[in-house]
């Protein structure tokens, strides 16, 4: 029996009787040990229950291990479970008294009973101390090979669970490739799926070490595998489907007749009880059609109402993790909910997180025939109980304005709810009618009206209050009591928000400790003024609005204004001297107050120019996330990334990726780590299919390919644009002036020798432009290493430096025969090959290489289509000033690449 | 899946472990507890907290059932969906076993806890989590140590889900048919949304390994099958199946279902959910309810309710509910009601009208008063814009119109077994906001 419902979990001293219970628990059990009076079980067991219930409240009852291993000499199942679970517990913390275990459960392992032997085994494996390791081989072995499906289930996870203990021994053993066997012959389909699981861990992990490892983690892709696994789905159990559908939305199909077969296939999977099974067999569909753009729609079409039933049936949890996909999905393709949004009005009753996704869909499907009603709807929340959920949906409406459907009624709800008269409401209101008005100036007279006639005194939260500042200033001529509005707000300049300085003060002061502590030299500056402005935002907002908008109204009312304008400039000039030096949003006040002091000083007009000049409304909000980052989290698809809306390197170690994680960019063409010569044909399936995804999406929509290329075109450093372009005008010059080049012989070899003189190995001897300054000569490391994770961390963090395409001499494609050949080759430059991959013609490689004296690092991205003979490389640096010399060496390096 | 669970953890209501089991050992107990009771704590509202949440490199997924939290912890990017939905069915295993899940029965029963921790999961990957199934590996229960010296079915067995050898002196098949309507009104009166969730749930017992072959009026089957779809054939918007049923029509593309396009099945032995469907045509409301709130002066109010029941008369509505909002702080009730009785349930802010049987095209009326507190504060609490909420059933009718056109449990044997077919129709999330 379980003792009385203690809370203490520790043998702490309010628990007294925790001692002497346990040496009373001890003398017994050595009592029974060696007793076979009848009975002798039932009281074994009574006591056994007794230590693992002291175990389970955090009684350490490790004191009476040797008793219980002396007990476990019997033939009683019940005892012997309990037995495993106790050794299984305190066998990590005293390696020497588990030692005194691996006795009894090796003789288990050989029990008649399959459910003995399999538990027996399940406990070995579980013990997870290193220097036992030796005796779980022999037991593995014949455990894979019994008669009995059970031992053979629990025997395929051990091999994994001895992996992690000691990967070698397991390597060693060739447990791997048995279960290779075992997975595409075993009977029991758990069997099989453990394989699979087990096989995917261990190929993974190991493909970074060895070429094997790495080839065999494709061949689980292979269509024979897939095929065969997929002819027995139905026999899986649940999460085994799971299992296997995540593996198939991996495999790259060879054609559209084998991508409708397996969809064929995997049709009724979508009516699947399970809404895990579903959620994966859409994965699978949407995945395997990437490249068929309109029956890719049609998967749209299809997963739908599953996807709406699982929305609305099932637990909370089930609808928010399916919402969470929903989200994703309706960002990719807009119309495909558009006709279904009552599907996520909210029930009174749900949980707010679940309220919370709804809001999101609704505010994602909205379009010009739904609007109206959907708004509508979102109007009853704004009156709900949770106020979260109240601000959250008002929040909702702005978004859905400021998407530009049926703008006309919207602005006609926010104004109602300014007149509803809850703080809170009011607030958001005002956020979000600025924001409006931003954009749609024409409809400042109707908001104004009502916006006049809010009184300051019940807008409270620094957002608000700086948004109806805003208008205040802005729209200071329409408002007839403006100047006056403005006036008491300044008499009450002090009175702000002296309660919540004190802690933006403390906050505001631990982001300056941060960044003082944060070593890096490169951003630092700009996270400097990054948090500078996020603390200004919060803390002097209002004032500096404040200032600003009696400026705006002086513009345009001067004597109704004049005296609060000398009242504001006095009162934030005195900011400075109030608070002190780390009071760093009360410094800009200050300078703000200042610089308008001056500027009135200087010139009027050009002060009315700087504070009012016509304003452009604004046409689009930035958008909060790069579409690259969008297409990783749906290559993550049902994962926990859709439900965190981040890929998972934001959120997981390393070393914890699942397995196949590294398909993605870099991934999906495999890692040949350090070595060159690692280059694995059997990647070129993957390479392939990422070309496939790539013209894909590109076709698709243009919302900005995926992984690649045009995606950055986002705006660049300065530094970097600058070497773009004198890396540009450096290629010009090279090839307008031919001659230059010195002893072409043939035509066809000219820009190969452009390329290979004209631009020279050491950067500084080339003919720079001379508006650009001369870089250093740059070296690089012949011993460079870099792992492949950090390789991968890096290319997603920085931004590309430099990029261009240039044609390859006939002499380098056609070496290209053996890609090999030039991974050698560029090391023998000090530039290292991370990962290789592709078809012919198509070619791709990452590249990497150090600095000599640094550790700074360049990567490459480097894509050779031997057909048209053009090379197309993107570079990213640690170091952006020096991409371009780098450029150089590589460029040169790869021209002279010829068949040896 | 991709990627496994670290471990499982059985925390009480407070955000205590009570039972965990480390799978992979790379999360630790103190650190996932401690993260645990703060979340709960800060948030007062445990209800409004994501069910997912993460914390220094680990993803904590969980749910609630009673006064127990069930949480999984991983590292890895795993997936998000079937972890919730495998807890879920953890849960359903454990009730299994000990009737109600909450901490007093897990405390009375940690070492079958213990058992089934091990068996549903092994190393982080999901096994087994049918009761049945594992009540194979579950030895706790001495006395049913002899029974089981078989090795386990599901190993044996093509048919995981059901054990060879069953007997039953009577055969007998219990189908009912389960549709809960969902329903929202808005302030007009107008249905704003409206869908209708059904679900086979079957009852079998059944001897030895029976085929069930089960035919229905949808249509997309009668079509399916060359047969004319004439008035009482009705469309199903999307249906999901056990794993039990072995074959559905919807395979028409392997030739060799071409002819037998019923739903066939080996059932297992007790009761399970053959089937669900969901169905979003629009349903006129089987109860409506009109309210009228009269404010006579600042300190009285008075509520005039009609319900009408709008469907035939032969049907009947029984166990009806009706629950209305009224203002947070309402005192001295006065209720009259022409039919059924009202409660004030002042816990809920509401006035519950219990009717017992409420016959088809039938109006009552209810009229209630309240005294409100004649002082009220400046700053009243926004005001509850609580929706009507009714509950019904409603025997031997559908909305759907879906029908049972035959069950037939063939086995080898060749015994007769009777079978029950049953239609109830059920109020699944009824709201009106008419007041």
């Amino acid at each position: 029996m379980a003792p009385p419902a203690q809370s203490q979990r520790s043998a702490s001293p309010s628990q007294p009787s925790g001692k002497g219970e346990v040496s009373d628990l001890k003398s017994q059990l050595r009592q029974l040990a060696g007793s076979r009076a009848p009975g002798v079980d039932d009281s074994k067991r009574e006591l056994f229950k007794k230590v693992i219930s002291y175990m389970t409240i955090g009684v350490d009852v490790s004191s009476v291990f040797g008793e219980m291993v002396m007990c476990s000499a019997t033939s009683d199942i019940v005892l012997k479970k309990m037995c495993y679970l106790y050794v299984g517990n305190y066998a990590k913390v005293n390696p020497d008294l588990a030692l005194l275990t691996i006795n009894f459960l090796q003789r288990d392992c050989k029990d008649e009973d399959p459910i003995i032997r399999g538990l027996a085994l399940r406990s070995l494996c579980s013990l997870r101390v290193t220097n036992l390791v030796e005796y779980l081989v022999g037991p593995l072995g014949s455990g894979l090979k019994d008669n009995n499906s059970y031992v053979r289930m629990v025997a395929v996870i051990g091999v994994l669970k001895l992996y992690h203990i000691s990967a070698s021994t397991c390597i060693d053993a060739d447990f791997p490739l048995t279960l290779k066997h075992l997975m595409l012959n075993d009977p029991d389909t758990q069997v099989v799926a453990n394989c699979l699981s087990a096989l995917q861990e261990i190929w993974s992990s190991e493909a970074s070490m060895s070429e094997e490892a790495s080839r065999e983690r494709e061949a689980l892709l292979s269509k024979p595998i897939v095929y065969h696994l997929l002819n027995r789905i139905k026999e899986f159990s649940e999460w085994a489907q799971c299992l296997l559908l995540e593996l198939v939305a991996k495999y790259v199909p060879s054609d559209s007749n084998d991508i409708f077969d397996i969809m064929n296939l995997l049709e009724d999977r979508l009516q699947h009880a399970n809404g895990a099974v579903v959620l994966a067999t859409v994965k699978v569909f949407l995945h395997l059609t990437l490249s068929m753009t309109d029956v890719h729609q049609q998967v749209y079409e299809r997963i739908k109402a599953p996807l709406l039933t699982l929305v609305s049936s099932g637990s909370p949890e089930q609808s928010y993790a399916v919402l969470s996909h929903l989200h994703l999905l309706v960002m990719r393709a807009p119309f495909i909910f558009a006709s279904d949004y009552k599907h996520f009005y909210c029930q009174y009753n749900e949980p707010s997180y679940v309220k919370k996704l709804k809001l999101e869909m609704l505010t994602a499907v909205a379009n010009e025939s739904n609007t109206y009603e959907i708004v509508t709807e979102l109007c009853e929340y704004a009156a709900n109980v949770d106020i979260t959920i109240a601000r959250e949906s008002i929040r909702a409406v702005g978004k859905i304005a400021l998407q530009q459907y049926d703008v006309n009624a919207i602005v006609d709800r926010l104004l109602q709810f300014l007149e509803m008269e809850k703080d809170y409401v009011t607030a958001e209101a005002l956020v979000l009618v600025k924001d409006l008005l931003r954009k749609y100036p024409q409809w400042s007279h109707d908001c104004i009206a009502v916006v006049g006639s809010i009184s300051t005194q019940n807008v409270q939260e620094p957002k608000a209050k700086a948004a109806l500042i805003w208008m205040l200033g802005e729209y200071s001529q329409d408002m007839h009591d403006a100047p006056y509005i403005l006036e008491s707000l300044i008499e009450n300049w002090d009175e702000e928000h002296s309660a919540e300085v004190s802690t933006y003060l403390f906050w505001g002061y631990g982001f300056i400790m941060k960044i003082s502590s944060y070593k890096s030299k490169i951003g630092q500056f700009d996270i400097l003024n990054q948090q500078y402005w996020l603390i200004y935002t919060v803390f002097g907002q209002v004032r500096l609005q404040l200032l600003t908008a009696v400026m705006k109204c002086f513009f345009k009312r001067p004597p109704e204004t004049q005296n609060a304008l000398g009242a504001a400039l006095a009162a934030g000039l005195a900011d400075f001297h109030q608070v002190g030096f780390h009071n760093v949003g009360l410094q800009d006040v200050h300078d703000r107050a200042l610089f308008y002091y001056r500027l009135l000083q200087y010139n009027v007009s050009v002060a009315e120019n700087v504070v009012n000049p016509p304003k452009q409304a604004v046409s689009v909000f930035a958008d909060t996330q790069s579409s690259e980052i969008k297409d990783r989290i749906f290559d993550e698809f049902n994962s926990l990334s859709v439900v965190y809306q981040k890929p998972s390197y934001m959120f997981t170690d390393k070393e914890h990726r699942g397995p196949f994680e590294f398909s993605d960019e870099l991934g999906n063409v495999s890692i040949g780590a350090e070595s060159a010569d690692n280059v694995v044909p059997a990647n070129r399936v993957e390479a392939n299919d990422k070309d496939l995804l790539l013209s894909t999406s590109e076709k698709e929509e243009s919302r900005g390919p995926t992984h690649n290329g045009s995606a950055y075109s986002a705006p660049l450093y300065d530094s970097s644009s600058a070497s773009i372009s004198a890396a540009n005008s450096l290629s010009e010059l090279a090839i307008s002036n031919p001659t230059s080049a010195g002893n072409a012989s043939s035509s066809s070899l000219a820009i190969d020798d452009l390329l290979g003189l004209g631009l020279p190995a050491t950067p500084a001897a080339a003919p720079a432009p001379a508006s650009a300054p001369l870089p250093p000569p740059l070296k690089l490391n012949p011993k460079a290493v870099l792992d492949p994770g950090t390789f991968q961390q890096k290319w997603r963090q920085l931004g590309i430096s430099f990029s261009q395409e240039f044609s390859m001499s006939p002499q380098g494609v056609a070496a290209l025969t053996t890609p090999q050949a030039l991974l050698k080759h560029m090391q023998g430059h000090s530039i290292h090959c991370i990962a290789s991959g592709g078809q012919s013609p198509n070619f791709k490689f990452f590249f990497f290489a150090q600095k000599a004296e640094e550790s700074s690092n360049y990567l490459v991205e480097c894509v050779i289509n031997t057909s048209s003979a053009k090379a197309q490389i993107k570079i990213k640096a640690d170091d952006q000033s020096t991409s371009q010399a780098f450029s150089d060496i590589f460029q040169s390096a790869l021209s002279k690449f010829t068949v040896s | 899946m991709a990627g496994a669970a670290s471990a499982l953890f059985l925390l009480d209501i407070k955000g205590r472990v009570l039972i965990w089991r480390d799978y992979r050992g790379d999360v630790s107990a103190i650190q996932a507890e401690r993260f645990f009771t703060k979340l709960i704590e800060k948030d007062g509202d445990p209800q409004s907290q994501d069910p997912v949440v993460y914390d220094s490199g680990v993803s904590y997924m969980f749910i609630q059932h009673n006064n127990v939290y069930l949480m999984a912890a991983s590292r890895q990017n795993c997936n998000a969906a079937s972890i919730l939905l495998f807890l879920h069915r953890v849960v359903d295993v454990f009730k299994h076993y000990f009737e109600e899940l909450e901490e007093e029965s897990l405390r009375d029963n940690f070492v079958v806890v213990y058992e089934l921790l091990d068996e549903i999961m092994d190393f982080g990957f999901p096994q087994f989590t049918e009761a049945k199934i594992l009540s194979e590996f579950i030895k706790t229960d001495a006395y049913r140590m002899e029974v089981t010296q078989r090795p386990p079915m599901a190993v044996t067995n093509a048919v995981s889900w059901r054990s060879e050898g069953i007997r039953y002196k009577k055969n007998e098949v219990f189908l009912d048919v389960v549709e809960s309507v969902n329903i929202l009104v808005n302030s007009n009166g107008q249905i704003i949304r409206s869908d209708v969730v059904g679900a086979l749930k079957m009852r079998t017992y059944l001897s030895g390994m029976p085929e069930c072959k089960l035919g229905l009026n949808d249509r997309v089957l009668l079509e399916a099958q060359g047969r004319t779809t004439k008035g009482k054939a009705i469309d199903l918007d999307d249906t999901k199946f056990h794993q039990y049923v072995v074959s559905y029509f919807k395979c028409v593309r392997l030739a060799r279902f071409e002819n037998d396009r019923t739903i066939s099945f080996i059932p297992p032995d007790g009761s399970f959910d053959l089937m669900t469907y969901r169905l979003s045509t629009q349903v006129k409301p089987l109860i409506w309810v009109e309210a009228q709130v009269e404010k006579h002066s600042r300190s009285r109010i008075e509520i005039m309710v009609k319900a009408r029941s709008q469907f035939k008369e032969r049907s009947t509505a029984t166990n009806v509910e009706i629950e209305l909002p009224v203002p947070s702080d309402s005192t001295n009730p006065n209720v009259r009601t022409s039919m059924g009785s009202a409660a004030y349930a002042p816990e809920n802010d509401a006035l519950v009208w219990k009717i017992k049987s409420f016959p088809g095209n039938r109006e009552y009326m209810l009229r209630a008063e309240f005294s409100l507190p004649s002082i009220t504060a400046e700053e009243a609490t926004p005001d509850r814009k609580a929706p009507i909420r009714v509950k019904f059933e409603i025997p031997y009718f559908t909305v759907s119109g879906i029908q049972v056109r035959y069950l037939k449990i063939i086995e080898k044997s060749g015994y007769q077994a009777l079978p029950w077919v049953r239609y109830i129709t059920m109020a699944g999330e009824y709201e009106l906001r008419l007041m």
